[in-house]
Formats: structure tokens, sequence, C-alpha cells
């Protein structure tokens, strides 16, 4: 197609030129960023297991009375101080040398009534609370195999993995498909702009195909949408979350921009005012991302599974959403000329 | 679930059955189950009751991830299969803030060892039993360590008040809805012209706009009161905290609509709107009960409000004033620029600002317009700090802390240069300063609004917020002791250089006077902290 060339470009500097849309997509980036950020940096700060490793933070227990809970504290890198009576550690904790206060008494009918003096500061006891969990399980583990009970699977270790799992499958999918959101919302304001001002019926009857610009427009915004998915990547890759198979997921992110832009051109061009072409293209777009969750396969899983280098995804994988994609390009194709000739 | 057949793993004969779409299971035996670890097939292999992983991250994820699950199958099993009694035997009575004055009576009862209250326990064990089964999240109660609660270890939950904020937010998507409804018909009304003749009629601009703004305002309270019902909270106090959050919104989409002319830059910043208002509003509350700063947001109000805590006068002051202040100053900007050539006139956005700001300006009385304009950029100047001071708190980080608290004073010191020397800018750009005496006049104005705001501002938000670094820098370094003349000399600065290099060189201006107040503030804050 002739011409298809020229309107990318023209519709591209088009977008370029106008610097509230170039500073709003940075303002998007600006505030996407930060908040995935501020979100991985929150996930990290509710992990206790994360606190107790990146945290400079040095808890003392005093422990009153005999017991094996000591000994999972110090494994849990909590120092322990012992004491005879509650009296003594509540002095010594009122006096700042201890954070904390774990009162034993013996074991009666199998059940161990403990006392836990925490600071009075909300934040300050949370954080002590969310410390000792592990060593708390582990002592209630050793009391249920006293009591006859056998807890299985104790010795398993790994990594805490909310935070991976968030960032895979959550936060990289929503990088990285949020663009297409836009792209598709970028070409009903352009197409519907075109024809409520009339400039459509201009263009139809240039010498330039309706199709060369069409695919000219739909492509200028489908390579704006790539560009901030490989800033996000580039971005991620910063703060040290690397995403696997880099080209796999961003060929991806292209099929589904692709495939939201060239639908959500046929909307504007069926319905052709902006308002109702962007509030059905938001009610699609919204039902498709729910209706992915339980489709197999699923753009967002996939996309999960591709970025956190699972093994058993790979090129197939992704080539299967092209078929969708030639099937909606070619509809757009063949329909456009009719579709814009229709009557509103 | 969002994360299906994440994890590979094998499981050997007789292994546990895993009911959870993260993991894809694969019964194996054991030499087929290394193997296939070892050629990445799989990413772990439960061997009887151990974990057989590589030594990579996704190996180790997949150990937590399972690790996670199997515990929780565990306590389940607990509590299927035997009597609590002896399935839960571990009961931690939380006793909180011991003050040094209870010490004596606390001695005399440790003396003498306290009867277990066993049916006390038994109850709250399998109260929190039937919590975990039915998930408590439901619930929305208190999930912190309230005074002398029970704990059971296996059956703690994590304490994010995240199902409290989700709650919050619950209220603020009505909101958003409303405020683009608002802006889309204030936007048609502009582009039809419709507007003109509303304009030509004997009513005001406020007339109109509040005329506009007000059944959306009404319908967004009434979505407020109908969802607190719904919930079970308190309704005037939810009209009391989100009725600032909704002016803000409304403010901001005001804003939107009177400043741009086209849908695709109006979509733009809808968008932008939608990310910088639940971003402001939703980060700070995740932070309830952890630090104070969460109360920048009025969620947090909210979250408080579910969790049947109370929060105090200077607590509601602090995350709300901010709020009707900036819906005080965009209802008063959108008034003075409500004409005509303003509303159809295109430009980049510093072009649509500084016009407003000139339009704002009274160029009858300058020197008290230049003032109230820096009085009023105070909540502004706030909200863009302190939305810098969370990342301050939140950002991991792994430079040497001065860096980080210079970066950090860099920032928030050219937020408030170009807060205090905007206005003046417009006024050189459009001649409206006579003389290099007027003009240091104007920036002393300007100066004295902005410290009186400062320090009204600095009043209420010391008393809530007092454990943030960039704060506490903020108040000894900066908002407290850097006296009137300071700010005087640097927003001199910047006009000075502005007048002389001309407006276009407005940035390097602001560049300029950054550097000194930075310097200032550094040196102070370098004293402060002992390392000068």
């Amino acid at each position: 197609m002739p011409g298809l060339k020229a309107i990318f470009k023209k519709e591209l500097i088009s977008v370029m030129k106008e610097k509230t849309i170039v500073l709003a997509i940075l303002i998007q980036l600006l505030i996407a960023s930060f908040s995935s950020v501020i979100l991985i940096g929150l996930m990290s700060y509710y992990d206790p297991e994360s606190i107790g490793q990146n945290s400079a933070l040095h808890l003392t227990a005093g422990v009153v009375g005999e017991s094996p809970l000591s000994g999972y504290l110090r494994d849990a890198g909590i120092a322990v101080v012992q004491y005879d009576s509650t009296g003594e550690a509540q002095a010594a904790m009122s006096a700042g040398r201890i954070d904390f206060i774990a009162a034993l008494s013996p074991a009666e009918g199998g059940i161990e009534n403990m006392q836990l003096y925490l600071p009075a500061s909300d934040s300050r006891s949370t954080v002590i609370t969310m410390m000792i969990k592990d060593p708390l399980s582990k002592y209630e583990n050793y009391l249920r195999e006293q009591n006859g009970i056998h807890v299985q699977y104790t010795s398993l270790k790994g990594r805490q993995s909310t935070t991976y799992e968030f960032l895979y499958t959550l936060i990289v999918p929503m990088l990285m498909f949020f663009p297409a959101f836009i792209s598709g919302s970028m070409i009903i304001d352009s197409l519907s702009e075109e024809v409520e001002n009339k400039t459509m019926d201009t263009l139809m009857a240039s010498p330039v195909s309706l199709n060369a610009v069409l695919f000219g427009k739909v492509g200028a915004a489908i390579f704006l949408a790539i560009i901030q998915c490989v800033m996000w990547a580039l971005l991620l890759a910063l703060n040290r979350l690397y995403i696997q198979n880099v080209v796999l997921v961003l060929l991806l992110a292209l099929i589904i921009t692709a495939f939201v832009t060239f639908g959500s051109g046929l909307i504007s061009m069926y319905f052709k005012d902006r308002e109702r072409s962007q509030f059905v293209y938001s009610i699609l777009i919204m039902a498709a991302a729910g209706a992915s969750l339980f489709f197999n396969p699923s753009p967002i899983s996939l996309m999960a599974r591709l970025a956190m280098g699972e093994a058993h995804v790979g090129i197939l994988d992704v080539a299967l959403f092209t078929l969708p994609l030639i099937v909606l390009i070619a509809v757009f194709f063949l329909a456009s000329r009719r579709l814009l000739a229709m009557k509103a | 679930m969002l994360g299906k057949d994440i994890y590979y793993i094998g499981v050997s004969p007789g292994g546990p059955s895993i009911d959870d779409s993260r993991f894809h299971v694969q019964v194996l035996d054991y030499a087929d189950g290394v193997k296939m670890l070892n050629s990445r097939s799989i990413d772990l292999y439960l061997y009887n009751e151990t974990a057989i992983t590589r030594n990579d991250d996704r190996s180790r994820y997949a150990e937590g991830a399972l690790k996670q699950y199997l515990t929780k199958a565990e306590t389940t099993r607990m509590i299927v299969d035997y009597d609590i009694n002896q399935s839960f035997p571990l009961r931690v009575e939380v006793i909180k803030g011991t003050s040094p004055a209870a010490t004596p009576a606390a001695t005399s009862i440790a003396a003498t060892p306290t009867p277990a209250p066993s049916v006390d326990t038994s109850s709250a064990v399998l109260q929190q039993i039937s919590e975990a089964q039915n998930g408590s999240s439901t619930k929305f109660k208190a999930e912190f360590v309230s005074d002398n609660e029970i704990i059971v270890p296996s059956l703690m939950t994590s304490p994010m008040p995240l199902s409290q904020v989700v709650l919050a937010f619950l209220y603020v998507v009505p909101m958003l809805f409303m405020g683009i409804f608002f802006n889309s018909s204030f936007m048609e009304e502009k582009t039809n012209r419709k507007l003109n003749i509303l304009m030509s009629a004997p009513v005001t601009p406020l007339d109109i706009i509040s005329g506009k703004m007000l059944p959306y305002v009404g319908f967004s309270l009434v979505v407020v009161v109908i969802l607190t019902l719904i919930l079970g909270g308190d309704v005037l106090l939810a009209l009391a905290i989100f009725l600032p959050v909704i002016l803000f919104i409304f403010s901001i989409y005001l804003i939107v609509s009177l400043v741009y002319r086209t849908f695709k830059d109006q979509t733009f910043f809808s968008m932008a709107a939608i990310t910088f208002v639940t971003g402001y509003l939703v980060l700070p509350a995740l932070l309830t009960g952890i630090n104070n700063v969460s109360y920048i947001s009025p969620l947090t109000l909210a979250v408080q409000m579910y969790r049947g805590e109370s929060f105090g006068i200077s607590e509601y002051l602090l995350s709300t004033v901010p709020m009707y202040l900036v819906f005080g100053l965009s209802l008063f900007v959108g008034t003075r620029i409500f004409n005509e050539e303003y509303l159809m006139s295109f430009g980049p956005l510093y072009r649509k600002v500084g016009d407003a700001l000139y339009l704002a300006i009274d160029r009858a009385h300058p020197y008290i317009s230049i003032g109230l304009l820096g009085l009023f950029a105070i909540p502004i100047v706030f909200m863009v700090q302190m939305i810098i001071a969370i990342l301050s708190l939140i950002i991991p980080v792994s430079m040497p802390t001065m860096v980080y608290l210079a970066i950090l004073l860099a920032l928030c010191v050219i937020v408030e240069e170009v807060a205090k020397s905007a206005g003046i800018a417009t006024l050189l750009e459009n001649k409206k300063v006579a003389s290099t005496k007027m003009l240091i006049g104007l920036a002393a104005a300007s100066a004295l609004g902005f410290f009186i705001g400062e320090k009204l501002l600095l009043y209420v938000s010391l008393s809530v917020v007092s454990n943030v670094v960039l704060i506490e820098a903020l108040g000894s370094a900066g908002l407290l002791i850097i006296p009137l003349v300071a700010h005087f000399v640097f927003t001199s600065t910047v006009c000075l250089a502005t007048q002389k290099l001309g407006v276009k060189y407005y940035p390097l201006a602001i560049f300029a006077g950054s550097i000194l107040h930075f310097l200032y503030n550094f040196v102070i804050l370098a004293q402060q902290m002992g390392m000068v």
C-alpha cells in the first residue's frame, strides 16, 4: 500500500508534536513506575522474612521460663535474655534493654499458655509480631509433636514467593498490556475525531487508499505501545527485576496490542462517535481481561510464565495468538470502507 | 488466581494432592524426579517429606510457595483430624504497653503463676479456626494485634490492612466515574459552544461551574451513603471522610476540562489524573498503623473506621484540609479563567498553566495576589512533597543516606521554588512588572505568603507525622528554621534571573534559585546530623 508509510509517519509526528500527549505518557510512565516500585517495596515490607533479612532491626527477647522457644528465637536471629520472673523482665523492658517478653508457664494438659508483652507502639509491635511468627510456629509444632501429632513437611524452606509471584503474575502483565489499552483508546479518539470533523471524507477522496490511512494510524499507535513496553522492561531491569524471554514477552505484547488496536478501530468505525465507542471499548476490554483469567491458554498467564522463565512455554504458545489477530486484521481490511460508509 | 501453572513440580508416589492452580503436579519416582529436576523440566521434586531443589531462584521460590501451601494444608488437617486442645497447644496472650508504673503489680502476679484460663483460650482458638475457614477478610475486622488478644501461631493472619484498603478503594471507584462523567459533559458543552451561550447569560462563572458540578457531587455523596449502609459503617463519619475526597477528585477534573480542548488531551489527562489520585489515596493507606505518614490520605481514616479504631481531629485535618484547599483553589482559578478566549485556546501544558496563573492574579492588587498565591500553593506543594516523602520511605535504598537525602531535598526544593516564583514569572512575561523594585516587592510578598502557609501546615503536620526522615529533615532544616529572609533571597534570585535573562530562561532561573536553597538546606541538615 503506497502512502501507508507516509500516514504512519504523519500520525507519529502529530502525536509527538502534541506535547501534551508526550507529557501525558511520561506522567503515566512516571506514576506507574513509582506505583509499581512502591507496591513491590510494600510487599517486601510486609514480608516478615525479608524484614528479618533486609532490615538492620536487631530484636532482643526476654524469655521467662525454660523452653525450646529460646532456641527457635535465636535461629531467627533474635537475641535472647533469660529471666527468672516476669517482673524482672518487665523492668528490663521499661529500661529498654529488651524489646518484648515471652513469658512461658509450664504446659497444662498439653496446652501452653504464653504471655507476650509488646511495646505500646503499634508499628513496632506489628513488626515484632511478624518477626516472631516463624519461631512461634516452630514451637507450636514442637508442642504438637509432644502431644503425639506429627506435622508433615516442616523441613521445607525455600524463599518467600509472594513478591515474586506478585511481580510476574500481576505487575509485568499489567505493565505490558496497559500500553495496549491506551493505544486502543487513542485510535478511537483519532478516528472519531476524523469522522466528527468530517476530515475522513476528505481522506477517503484522496489518492491514498483508505486502508493505508487506517493502517498507518493503527501502526503508529502500536509502535508507541511497544516503545512503552520496551521502556518498562528497561525500567524494571534498572530496579534489578529482570524479565526472562524478553523477545517473546514483547512479541506477545505486540500481538495483544495489535489485536486491541484493530479491534478498537472497528468499534470506532462502527459507532462513529467518541463517547459511545470509548464506552463500549472500555466495557469490552474489562470483560476480555476478566474472561482471559478463565481461559486457557490465557494471554495474561502466558505472559506471566514467559516473564518468569517457565520452561514449558515458548514461541509456539505465543504464535497461537497470531491466528485470531490475522482474522481480525482481515476483517478490518475488508470491512473498513463499508463500516465507514454506513450511517451511524 | 492469576498465576496458573507457574511452577512445575514432581511428587513421589503417595505424596500430597496439591489443589492449587499455581502448581502443575506430576507423580514421578525418585530417579525420574531428580532427572527432570536437573533438566529443568520441573522446578522441585517432593520426595516423601523433603523437597529436592536446584540451586537457583526459581526452584527456591517454588519451594517457598509449596511450603506456604503445605503449611496451610497441614493446619486444615490439624483442624479436621484432631481435638483442638491437642492440635493447637500454644496460645499466646498479647499484653501491650506495659508501663513502668504497672510493673510492681505485674511482679506480684508473676510470683504466683496465673492459673491458665483454658476455657477462654479454647474459645479464642475456635473463633480463629472458624475465621480461617470462612475467610476472615470478608468481615473486615481488626487484623492487627489489639490489646490482650489471643494469638494462635498457625492461625495468625498477616497484618496487611489490604482488605480494608480495598474496601476504602471501593468508595473511590464510583467517584472517579462520576468525575469522568462530569468531565465529559463539561467538555461536550465546551466543544459544542453551549458554554458560550451560558457565558452571555446573566450568571456568574461560579454559578455555571458549581451548577454543573453539584448534581455529580450529590450523586457521589449518595453513593457514599449507600455503600456505608451496605458495609455497616458510620454514615456521618464516612461522609466527613469522603466529602473532601470527592471535592478533590472533582477539582482535578474541573481543571482538566477547563484547560484542555481536544478529547485526545482530555483522555490522557483523565488517565493521568486517575493514576495520580489512586496512588495518592491508596498507597499511603496501605501503611495504616505502620507509619503515621499514612495520614496524608483520607482513606487511612476510612480504613481505621472499618477497623473500629479512632483517630484524632489533627489527623483528620492533616489528611483533609489540603483537599478542601485544593478544591477552593481550583474553584477560584476555574472562575478566573472562565472566559471564551482561554477556554477555546490551544497550547502546551506550561503555556496553559502560565495563562491560568496570569488570569488568576488580580492585576490591580499584584502584591496581595502574589502573596495569596504563595500561601495557597502550600497544599499543592505539600502533596507533591508528601509523594516524594513516601517514595523515600519505600524505595529500597542502596545508595549512601546522604546522597539519597540530597536527591530528595533537591526535588523538594525545586518544587518550592517553582511554587513561589511561577506567578511572578507570568507577570514578567506579560510585562506587568514596571521596575526591579516592584519585582523585589513581589518576591517579598510571595515569600511571606509561602512562609505563613508553611508555618500553618507545620503546626498540623508535625503533631501527626514525625517519624519520616524527610519530614524531619524538612522540619529541622527547611520548614522550621529557614527564616523568611532565606525564602525571600531565593525567590528574588529566581525572579531577578528571570527578568534579566527573559522568561524563556525561567527553568534556568529556577535552577539557580534551587541551588542556593538546596545548599542552605543541606548545610543546615548536615549540621543537624553532625556530619559537617
